[in-house]
């Protein structure tokens, strides 16, 4: 294991310093760095020419002046060690990189966990249900994102989600037809997901169409989009709903403990609702860390006090209840702010943004910016996620049917376990095992992959410091951005090959 | 009697409190609360444009809107004095000798007075005058960063302004003097420069607060005092600690903790700056100018995707934009509830003939020259390439003047360019014949990585063809470098960027035949007479009479052909803000910055 990763190491180093000197004289000999100057008529043109010279050493041939800019990462320059240089603007490189990881890490963390959490489930549905009309729309929806240009999709959001949004919001009614609409098309979906025949569907569709007509209207009647809220009654329909769900996933429902404490832990996180919302104002970011991991503390020793002589399923059934409970309370807690910032002075009615990482000069508290930061990630991260979803979903879910057609599974179902047990227990943790490898090439890949995305948005990070730097001829910048890249290309597909070890057993490292 | 005495005191009152707030008025004009937002395509960088890396439209804008000075460019565009800050007099031709003084009253935002000792420091960095001699400071820069290292010597002055002692205030390399009430600067000129006015424009950076941190001095007033004395005597250990701050302490990418580091002394300061995101301006209670904002707060978004500045500008989250005009920002904008003006930048479009020394010689021949001059379809190129993106679009017919500047009419009307209007095939083909050369080649230079040049040298190939012309592709991707070589193409086809209307960055540098911006080889006795006449005369009037002069001569010449301007978008959402009117040269939108108002709903 030892020697493989190190063997491993010794490699990609060396393949990475050949793909650096590629990279740098590609960008040097991608145009000329003087360029703006040379056709500037300012007077001291000349000395404009040699001060950007022998700033960036212009003077030295590339295939040179890739060592002088190699010495500064290993410490040559009495720097210190990896010195990455200077912009065409004389900032150093160091401190920018710093900020646009930040920013691109901001960026792309929410996005790329919302894309695998809901990939997989997505995955899994569609392969359970296949070659249903939800099997087939979403391999028609997932194509369709997949191939749609992302600069045009961000375009074709900011207009509809962000400016539509806004606009709608000035006055906050649904038009009549819609309800009927969005019901019917609710009711399909559902439909198509939940299995039965006949009878059964049917009332599968009328129950959906009712209930989203019902939550329409009432959003509608109670001004909800000027003034979104959960209230007790949806946070106690929400978490009694979770205790269900999560014990029917996580043990079955036969298993009365688990349910049981679910509903304890929901009953907790309801009777914790007022308090939560009215006594927070203050509450710093980590005082809201620390009580969302209290909440599910507190749960989870619920479970394992209720849980008798099995203790561990219940006591992580209840911990992911807990887990619900904080969420929902913590959303609920948010859009109590919702009206105070979208009528804010700085926001001015228009709260979902197309720019930027946030609102120049707002000031409130932490739900205040939590809200501040979900209006401006909101848009790129839709974008972001509309593209890897894809991936997400077709492998996860031709890896589950593969899982499912094994001679194991039957052996599984030919034992009397249910279906819950075979899918949950047997094809599903299997099925993850090439899944985790996709989960870390893109991890790496993200990182460097958001160049475009980057640029509609306003959102500088590392995309905006390679284009820049391209824009510039100027090849610090953008061997930056390719260090960071590519050592986490090499770092991820390592990792994701020590993954698939721990994974199958049938795979070993040596 | 008692309530009548009541009455007189309260009249009293009510009459000096109209009459304070009557005296108020003019001092804050500011709309309470008042913010607006603008976009901008690049982000701020540096608080000091004048070194040689800092000079660029994304620091103007806001070092302007911070800073005032002793004149500015308007939109149309032409020299306004602002006499609020300070006046200058020309005391004498030869030797030439400027005199500069503050008004009363002028302050920083910290509250400290500019005087002399900002002037004097003015002077020294954009001099260079105390610049050790002969020091190549390149020895002593990190091969890597090219920040200075550390075995560079303590005694070395060098202030990085790429001060060139033949032009503008290198020329100043004597001391100034300083007036006994430290307001007033007198410049004297080794040898004339006839845009002096345009040489020393500003108090430059707050000397206090560069000799505070360069010498390591509390005291504002001290630390002007031993500025002082370290320029007067040149005290080289001094020196070069100040020349070394100059050049790098103001260079930040995200608001400093030391707030003195954003010092200014114009209608705005700068409050808030979040790396790549925005700058805060906010109005500088300190300034007593004649520019008094009227909007309380400014915030400049850096938004690089010009779509994406438009989209910004319909969701309310930036109420002016200026992005790269494209066609799709035009289709864009028209389709918005949004007041769109159209204008042009200091760019302008040309070609240039090489004189001597082309690849295949054909231009050295004047027919040759004028038969291809005929054959540029201008008017085409203006319609197909750049209406799209701004429907009133012209063709520049000067070589010398920007349009709309002063001259530019009188001299388009009879420089000769009315000949090249439109495409003459048959023109050409004569004058060809004339030659004896029917089908000369022309090898054009132009940048690879630019469609819109690209389409260009199609639409003049096909054209030039008509003629007989064999217009080939000399292009290349560092086909900047390549200008001005000998023997590698015949026409260039590329735009110079005017950053000032000065002359000495004009005709002189370009047409004559030794000047550092003549590329082809051009070489007239004449030309070269009227451009050393231009470079020596003072009056605004006949500089502007020997630049017709030599715009006819150039088109006399057959020098080249001027093709259009870049053009320039400026849209602004007119139910929150008024008084936008975008100049062309830096800092194009924002130099009228205090005539912004915001727009109050009713």
């Amino acid at each position: 294991m030892a020697t493989f990763v190190v063997r491993r190491l010794i490699a990609s180093i060396f393949i990475f310093l050949a793909a650096t000197y590629l990279m740098y004289i590609l960008v040097s000999l991608s145009g000329d760095p003087l360029e703006d100057l040379r056709t500037s008529t300012a007077p001291n043109k000349l000395q404009l020419i040699e001060a950007r010279t022998m700033l960036l050493h212009l003077d030295v041939p590339p295939y040179l002046r890739y060592f002088i800019w190699l010495g500064g990462i290993f410490g040559f320059t009495g720097k210190g060690f990896f010195d990455l240089g200077v912009t065409v603007q004389n900032q150093p490189v160091n401190i920018l990189l710093a900020q646009a990881a930040g920013s691109t890490l901001q960026l792309v963390t929410i996005a790329s966990l919302v894309a695998i959490v809901l990939g997989l489930v997505v995955g899994i549905t569609t392969a359970l249900r296949q070659y249903s009309g939800y099997d087939y729309g979403v391999t028609f929806l997932s194509f369709l994102f997949f191939s749609l240009p992302i600069f045009w999709v961000a375009v074709l959001l900011k207009q509809y989600i962000a400016i539509g949004f806004n606009d709608f919001l000035a006055h906050p009614q649904i038009v009549w037809w819609l309800v009927p609409l969005l019901a019917v098309i609710a009711g399909l979906i559902w439909m198509s997901i939940i299995p039965g025949k006949g009878l059964r569907r049917l009332a599968t569709f009328g129950i959906a169409a009712a209930a989203t007509a019902a939550v329409l209207i009432y959003m509608d009647m109670s001004n909800w989009f000027s003034y979104p809220h959960i209230g007790i009654v949806g946070i106690i329909i929400t978490l009694v709903g979770a205790a269900f769900g999560v014990t029917a996933i996580s043990t079955g429902l036969r298993n009365r403990k688990a349910l049981y404490a679910s509903l304890v832990v929901a009953g907790v996180g309801a009777a914790l609702w007022y308090p939560f919302i009215y006594y927070t104002t203050g509450l710093p970011f980590w005082g809201w860390v620390g009580s969302l991991v209290a909440l599910v503390g507190v749960a989870l020793g619920i479970g394992w006090f209720m849980g008798g002589d099995d203790r561990r399923p219940v006591a992580r059934t209840a911990a992911l209840v807990g887990l619900v409970a904080g969420a929902v309370l913590s959303l609920d807690r948010f859009m109590q702010v919702w009206d105070d910032y979208a009528q804010s002075g700085r926001v001015k009615g228009r709260p979902i943004a197309t720019i930027g990482s946030g609102t120049p000069g707002l000031e409130g508290s932490l739900w205040v910016h939590g809200i501040d930061l979900f209006t401006h990630l909101l848009l790129p991260t839709i974008a972001l996620i509309l593209i890897s979803f894809a991936t997400y979903t077709r492998y996860s879910r031709a890896s589950l049917l593969e899982v499912m057609n094994q001679d194991y599974i039957r052996t599984a179902r030919a034992k009397g376990l249910t279906e819950r047990t075979v899918v949950v227990r047997h094809a599903f943790r299997n099925a993850l095992i090439p899944i985790a490898t996709i989960v870390a090439f893109d991890i790496g890949g993200i990182i460097g992959g958001a160049v475009i995305t980057e640029r509609v948005f306003g959102w500088t990070g590392m995309g905006a410091l390679f284009q820049n730097g391209l824009d510039h001829v100027d090849p610090n910048p953008v061997m930056a951005f390719f260090l960071v890249t590519g050592s986490l290309a090499i770092l991820f597909n390592l990792i994701a090959d020590l993954v698939y070890a721990g994974l199958d057993p049938r795979i070993r490292v040596s | 009697m008692r309530i009548r005495r009541f009455a007189a005191v309260a009249a009293t009152v009510a009459v000096s409190a109209l009459v304070l707030s009557g005296c108020a008025a003019p001092q804050s004009e500011i709309v309470e609360g008042s913010s607006l937002s603008v976009a901008w395509n690049q982000p701020f960088y540096s608080y000091n444009q004048n070194t040689s890396f800092g000079n660029a439209t994304a620091n103007a804008n806001i070092i302007y809107s911070t800073n005032s000075g002793f004149g500015y460019y308007d939109n149309t565009p032409s020299w306004v004095k602002d006499t609020s800050f300070g006046t200058y007099e020309k005391i004498s031709d030869d030797p030439l000798v400027v005199k500069y003084t503050i008004a009363d009253g002028v302050k920083w935002s910290d509250g400290t007075a500019v005087d002399a000792a900002d002037l004097l420091l003015n002077w020294v960095s954009l001099s260079g005058a105390e610049n050790t001699p002969n020091f190549d400071s390149s020895e002593f820069t990190d091969p890597d960063t090219g920040e200075f290292t550390d075995s560079f010597p303590k005694d070395v002055v060098f202030f990085d302004s790429g001060a060139d002692p033949t032009t503008g205030l290198g020329l100043v390399s004597k001391l100034p003097e300083i007036s006994d009430d430290k307001k007033s600067i007198t410049l004297t000129y080794d040898s004339p420069f006839v845009d002096w006015e345009l040489a020393f424009t500003s108090a430059g950076l707050p000397a206090h607060v560069v000799a505070m941190h360069a010498l390591g001095i509390d005291d504002p007033q001290k630390a002007k005092d031993a500025l002082i004395t370290a320029i007067k005597d040149n005290d080289k250990t001094s020196m070069a600690a100040i020349s070394s701050f100059w050049n790098s302490g103001f260079n930040f990418t995200e608001m400093p903790s030391d707030t003195s580091l954003v010092v200014g002394d114009g209608p705005y300061t700068i409050t808030d700056f979040v790396a790549d995101q925005y700058v805060t301006l906010t109005a500088n209670t300190n300034y007593t100018g004649a520019n008094q904002p009227k909007v309380q707060e400014i915030t400049v978004r850096f938004i690089t995707d010009p779509l994406a500045a438009v989209q910004a500008l319909q969701n309310g989250e930036v109420q002016v934009i200026s992005p790269q005009a494209t066609a799709d920002v035009a289709d864009a904008l028209a389709a918005l509830d949004v007041t769109v003006i159209g204008g042009y930048e200091g760019t302008y479009e040309h070609i240039d003939l090489q004189f001597d020394q082309s690849k295949s010689g054909n231009f050295n021949d004047p027919l040759v020259r004028e038969a291809f001059m005929k054959v540029i379809p201008r008017q085409e190129i203006v319609d197909k390439l750049i209406k799209p993106l701004q429907a009133d679009a012209e063709v520049r017919n000067s070589q010398v003047f920007l349009p709309g500047a002063e001259g530019y009419d009188d001299s388009v009307a009879n420089n000769g360019s009315a000949a090249y209007k439109d495409v003459d095939i048959e023109g050409a083909k004569a004058l060809l014949a004339q030659a004896n050369n029917p089908n000369p080649e022309v090898c054009m230079l132009f940048s690879s990585t630019n469609p819109r040049r690209a389409n260009e040298f199609l639409l003049i190939q096909q054209s030039a063809a008509q003629a007989g012309f064999n217009v080939t592709d000399c292009s290349s991707p560092s086909w900047g470098g390549l200008l001005g070589t000998p023997g590698a193409y015949d026409a260039s086809l590329f735009g110079w960027q005017s950053t000032s209307l000065g002359v000495t960055n004009g005709p002189p540098p370009t047409y004559n035949s030794k000047g550092i911006n003549n590329l082809n080889f051009y070489s007239n006795p004449e030309m070269d007479k009227l451009t050393d006449q231009l470079g020596k005369e003072f009056d605004p009037a006949k500089q502007i009479e020997i630049e017709k002069k030599i715009d006819k001569l150039l088109w006399d010449d057959f020098y080249g052909v001027t093709i259009f301007q870049f053009p320039a978008v400026t849209a602004f959402d007119q139910n929150a803000i008024s008084g936008i009117s975008p100049g062309p040269l830096s800092p194009t939108i924002f130099w009228n910055i205090w005539d912004w108002t915001p727009v109050t709903a009713g």
